[in-house]
């Protein structure tokens, strides 16, 4: 099995996908000629054509909106957003028009919105964002949140195949830093969770970025507490029976947000604990979040905001005293 | 002009004119009450914040009331008048009808028990112990301030010294630990078990009949298995009151009813506030290892207020368990309108006489329990009492 | 890119330029069933069996009726407020309609969206949001689809002089500009933006706009059904040879207010008065008429269709409330949009 970066998952699937259904379509700025901003469809053009990697023009409601038309009469389309942040400036298309399409009408909308999100590199306020809690709370649309990659590979193949908006957020940071055995060829991720790493004392539960951030800080044991860690990788739909099986069985945990902490991803896990998992619990649930600050450019500020593995430690260890 | 019996009457409501409106203002009615009027034709001129519009009638009829008088201003959906619909249009209202069954709501999520006292204890730590029979106060913590982590009611279940304690403690008869209450009078709760159980002792001829059991071989199957002798002591009436199943029935006043199901309640006391009777439903159809996990349930949601009227009604026998304490005998109160009740109390070593194959007698020590029955004169006898006993003995006696 | 005003139809002959005389007769009973169907919905509607709001397009049936009847069966549309004879023409039964407005079971969206907020997606409708134009890059996308698959089909979206004022327009107009779109977009102006007039609204006509996108804007009498047709059937041959979109700007009126709770006080009695005169169903009637077409006898038979249809609606129950929180997500197959009734002549129909 071949070992690719979470980003060569990423075009491992999409090339994959062009090639076995000849309705799916790459739709995004700067992703045909120039091969993307991250380079994620770079030589795709020589392959699949322009028709089939377009370059759009810079109009964030005009990619999704037409997505949506084009998925309606059949196609597959993958849009990006060159960076998550500029979904905002195609919110109401997706929300409105795609998300509550087949509840009003019964008419399927099939698109794959990927989002390139998340900090840690300077990116500064526009260029940082992790906006998949504004679609969590959308009816009709489905959220992923890849961590490795052999499941940027299976959740994006799954997104494509699934009749439902889908918003992938694909980390920025994960793209040459995570590297790991990935399957060939068309294969499904299911929308589950993810023991990362099984344990008794603690449950850390985390998606995207933050699972290797938690991966770290449990690493050393923790003066011999066994610890979970548990990768969500999709928030919606969120995997309760996993997470409160983890709850269960640990009775303590800790919920890590990158995301701004009011009414993040882990604001939903924590009251879904709070009113199912209550007897199980031994602890008050905590949670490391990145405070609700636009996130800063400088390095010192945004080491400062966004939850590291110092911070993650240091709650485990105090709850795990508790 | 009174309207025929066959005629409907139809409400003319004040209508919405926008999201946004609540109320209008009648201007002018175009009818009197007598007047015929046809369906659509305009009834009523209205005024809104929004706008001025006319209303027309959603009936054909005669107009038999006018409530609303003209420069009044009433809520949208008031009724302003009222029409005796003549023949066949019978306009339905803007609810129509419903396609069929009623909400479905979402059920109010229940709080378990809180501890008392001056520690307290997470809702695993109370579980924990209320599961293994563990007292709290016993446990040393290593938590946050002394407080008990799940850890160390592990730890102390573990390294805790063997107390022989009386054979059945998994009794659903076992109250929760609560504070003693200290103020006077009688909780709601205890009046109404009050009223029930003496009016059980007024309306029936109660008798009661004791028989006792051999529990070595349940002792044996059940720690094997897993689960409490009361599963035993349920699955043998179960198949005694196949055999006897008169006593499988509800007498009220006069009318007898025997019945081919058996609901098996098992009264779980409440501590202080009281006891209730929950019903384990179709037991007949559930083996000693089902049994045990729906009373352990039914006990569990019984203790957490959790039960749903289904819960605690269509009983047919009940089994009251008390054994916790020590205590052999009993007269239980039969819960109406079932003819019998079981007492099923501790289990205790004694000496007995046991005699072999070639009918040597020699003393042996024994797990012993006395089983009573009461049961309703005005259903059976004394003699199908106590063949219904010994059917159970049988039973438990042979237990494999 | 000139714009050019189309010309109504010399009276006095039975067939003209691409109608015959049953596709006009077509034409009318499409606007009338229209205009009946409001009607009768804005009675229920007061008599309080109609909830929330209500919108129609009293006044200017002919942009809907004429633009879609020139509309082919594997076309798609995504059909606003205003434009009920759209849905009519594609083949939506009138007693759906009424259902749709009362919330019932049977309306096609099953109480889910109100009033005209709905779109049979079997007969290749896509039902409309709030936030206008958004359904303009939804046609958008359906015409670049057409265009990357090779298909000789088109797209077509109506919306109104206030949604030009929104970046989805330009969005819209952009795209289907420079990607050469087979798009047709039907700019309904009839003078209002709710209590807005158009003189506030923008500072050239928005037709002149095409050209700054790069396509062909034409203004088109929107009250003259026939006129209208030919209109966008130039539009669709454009599109199908592969010419690019079209922006058609229907001039017309818009008789009563936003909404059933609107009294349009605002707009002068003149105006009104004026465009009274320019009704599109009396137009298309009077030329009809003079051909020997009957009309009383069109209108009895409609108003009778509209009674069974107000019947049948009347008669069906509200949704199950269990139901409020089902259909979400699709769980099985996408399925795309299906072919919609194409009754024009010129498509070969019965």
């Amino acid at each position: 099995m071949p070992t690719l970066t979470y980003l060569q998952a990423i075009s491992s699937a999409l090339r994959d996908e062009l090639r076995a259904d000849p309705r799916v379509l790459l739709m995004g700025e700067d992703i045909g000629v120039f091969g993307g901003a991250f380079k994620v469809t770079d030589g795709f053009v020589d392959e699949f054509g322009t028709d089939r990697v377009m370059d759009t023009p810079l109009a964030e409601s005009g990619i999704i909106g037409t997505a949506i038309g084009a998925a309606v009469v059949g196609m597959r389309p993958v849009c990006e957003m060159q960076f998550s942040d500029f979904i905002s400036c195609g919110f109401d298309q997706l929300v409105n028009v795609a998300g509550k399409m087949h509840y009003r009408q019964g008419l399927a909308v099939p698109i794959t919105v990927r989002l390139p999100s998340g900090g840690g590199f300077s990116g500064g306020p526009f260029h940082s964002q992790n906006p998949e809690a504004w679609f969590m709370h959308s009816p009709g649309i489905k959220v992923v949140a890849p961590s490795t990659a052999s499941d940027a590979k299976g959740l994006l193949h799954a997104a494509i195949h699934d009749p439902n908006p889908v918003c992938y957020m694909e980390h920025k940071h994960l793209y040459r830093r995570v590297k790991g055995e990935v399957p060939s060829g068309v294969f499904e991720t299911p929308f589950t969770a993810r023991v990362a790493q099984p344990g008794s004392d603690l449950v850390v539960i985390a998606y995207g970025a933050m699972v290797s951030v938690a991966m770290e800080a449990v690493s050393d044991g923790l003066d011999g507490a066994s610890v979970e860690v548990l990768d969500l990788r999709s928030l919606v739909p969120l995997d309760e029976e996993a997470i409160l099986d983890s709850v269960e069985r640990c009775s303590k945990v800790v919920i890590i947000d990158e995301a701004n902490s009011t009414c993040a991803a882990g604001a939903q896990v924590a009251a879904l604990i709070a009113e199912k998992g209550f007897e199980s619990l031994d602890g008050p649930v905590v949670r490391v979040a990145t405070p609700d600050v636009p996130i800063p450019f400088s390095p010192p500020l945004e080491a400062a905001v966004l939850p590291g593995v110092e911070r993650v430690r240091e709650a485990c260890r105090e709850l795990l005293a508790y | 002009m009174s309207s025929s019996p066959t005629d409907v009457l139809v409400d003319v409501t004040m209508p919405q004119m926008g999201v946004s409106v609540a109320e209008g203002t009648v201007v002018a009615w175009r009818v009197e009450v007598g007047d015929s009027i046809e369906a659509d034709a305009t009834i009523a001129e209205i005024s809104t914040d929004k706008i001025d519009t006319e209303v027309p009638s959603p009936a054909s009829g005669v107009v038999t009331e006018i409530l609303v008088p003209v420069e009044s201003t009433v809520s949208v959906g008031t009724v302003m008048a009222r029409i005796a619909a003549t023949g066949a249009s019978q306009p339905q209202s803007l609810d129509g009808e419903p396609a069929g069954q009623t909400r479905t709501e979402t059920p109010i999520p229940s709080l378990p028990r809180a501890g008392n006292g001056h520690r307290r204890y997470s809702p695993v730590v109370q579980r924990i112990a209320a599961e293994h029979g563990v007292d709290l106060e016993q446990v040393s913590g290593t938590g946050r301030g002394g407080r008990v982590r799940k850890q160390d009611v592990l730890a102390f279940m573990e390294s805790a010294p063997v107390e022989e304690p009386p054979l059945h403690i998994e009794s659903p008869y076992r109250p929760d630990p609560v504070a003693p209450v200290v103020d006077g009078g009688l909780s709601r709760m205890r009046r109404q078990i009050g009223q029930h159980m003496k009016r059980s002792l007024e309306v029936t001829a109660t008798c009661t009949t004791w028989i006792e059991v051999d529990m070595s071989r349940v002792e044996a199957a059940r720690t094997r298995v897993g689960v409490t002798g009361l599963s035993f002591v349920a699955r043998a009436c179960i198949d005694a009151l196949r055999e006897h199943p008169a006593l499988n029935a509800w007498l009220d006043g006069e009318t007898y009813t025997r019945l081919s199901d058996v609901n098996l309640g098992i009264a779980v006391s409440l501590g202080d506030d009281g006891l209730i009777v929950p019903v384990v439903q179709r037991a007949h159809e559930l083996s000693v290892e089902g049994l045990a996990a729906r009373i352990r349930d039914v006990a569990r949601r019984a203790r957490a207020r959790e039960l749903t009227p289904d819960d605690v009604q269509g009983g047919t026998f009940t089994i009251t368990n008390p054994g916790q304490y020590g205590s052999i005998m009993a007269t239980p109160i039969i819960n109406l309108p079932q003819v019998a009740i079981l007492d099923f109390e501790a289990v205790i070593k004694r000496a007995v006489v046991v005699t072999d194959a070639d009918g040597n007698d020699s003393i042996a020590i024994r797990p012993m329990t006395i089983l009573g029955l009461s049961w309703d004169h005005r259903a059976l006898d004394g003699a199908l009492a106590a063949q219904f006993l010994a059917t159970v003995k049988r039973l438990l006696e042979s237990v494999s | 890119m000139a714009t050019h005003t189309a010309e109504p139809a010399a009276g006095g002959e039975a067939a003209v330029e691409h109608l015959t005389l049953e596709d006009r007769v077509w034409l009318l009973r499409a606007m009338l069933m229209m205009r009946g169907l409001e009607e009768r919905a804005m009675t229920l509607y007061r008599q309080g069996k109609v909830p929330g709001s209500f919108y129609d397009g009293y006044g200017q049936e002919a942009v809907s009726a004429g633009a879609a009847f020139a509309m082919g069966p594997q076309d798609r549309l995504c059909i606003l407020h205003r434009d009920l004879a759209a849905h009519l023409i594609r083949g939506v039964s009138p007693a759906r309609i009424l259902a749709q407005y009362m919330g019932r079971a049977a309306g096609i969206t099953r109480g889910r969206d109100g009033n005209v907020h709905f779109g049979d997606r079997h007969l290749g409708c896509v039902g409309m949001v709030s936030m206008l134009p958004d359904m303009m890059l939804v046609a958008t996308g359906m015409a670049m689809a057409f265009k990357l698959r090779g298909e000789a089909r088109c797209a077509m979206t109506w919306f109104g002089d206030g949604s030009t004022s929104r970046g989805d327009f330009h969005e819209a107009m952009n795209w289907a500009g420079v990607q050469k779109l087979p798009v047709i977009f039907v700019l309904e102006n009839n003078q209002y933006a709710y209590s807005t007039p158009v003189d506030k609204q923008y500072a050239v006509d928005p037709v002149e706009r095409a050209a700054a996108y790069g396509f062909v804007g034409v203004t088109v009498d929107g009250n003259d059904a026939e006129a209208m047709f030919e209109a966008v059937h130039a539009a669709r041959e454009r599109a199908l040879n592969g010419d690019g979109p079209t922006l058609i700007e229907a001039v017309t009126m818009r008789m009563h207010g936003h909404a059933a709770h609107d009294d349009m006080k605002y707009v002068p009695k003149e105006q009104v008065e004026e465009w009274r005169k320019r009704d599109p169903i009396e137009r298309q009637e009077n030329r009809l008429r003079v051909l020997g077409v009957d009309i009383d006898s069109l209108r009895a038979s409609i108003k009778a269709e509209i009674d069974a249809a107000a019947e049948e609606a009347l008669a069906g129950p509200m949704p199950d409330p269990s139901s409020a929180v089902e259909g979400v997500f699709c769980e099985g197959e996408a399925e795309p949009l299906g072919d919609g009734q194409a009754p024009w002549s010129g498509f070969g129909a019965a």
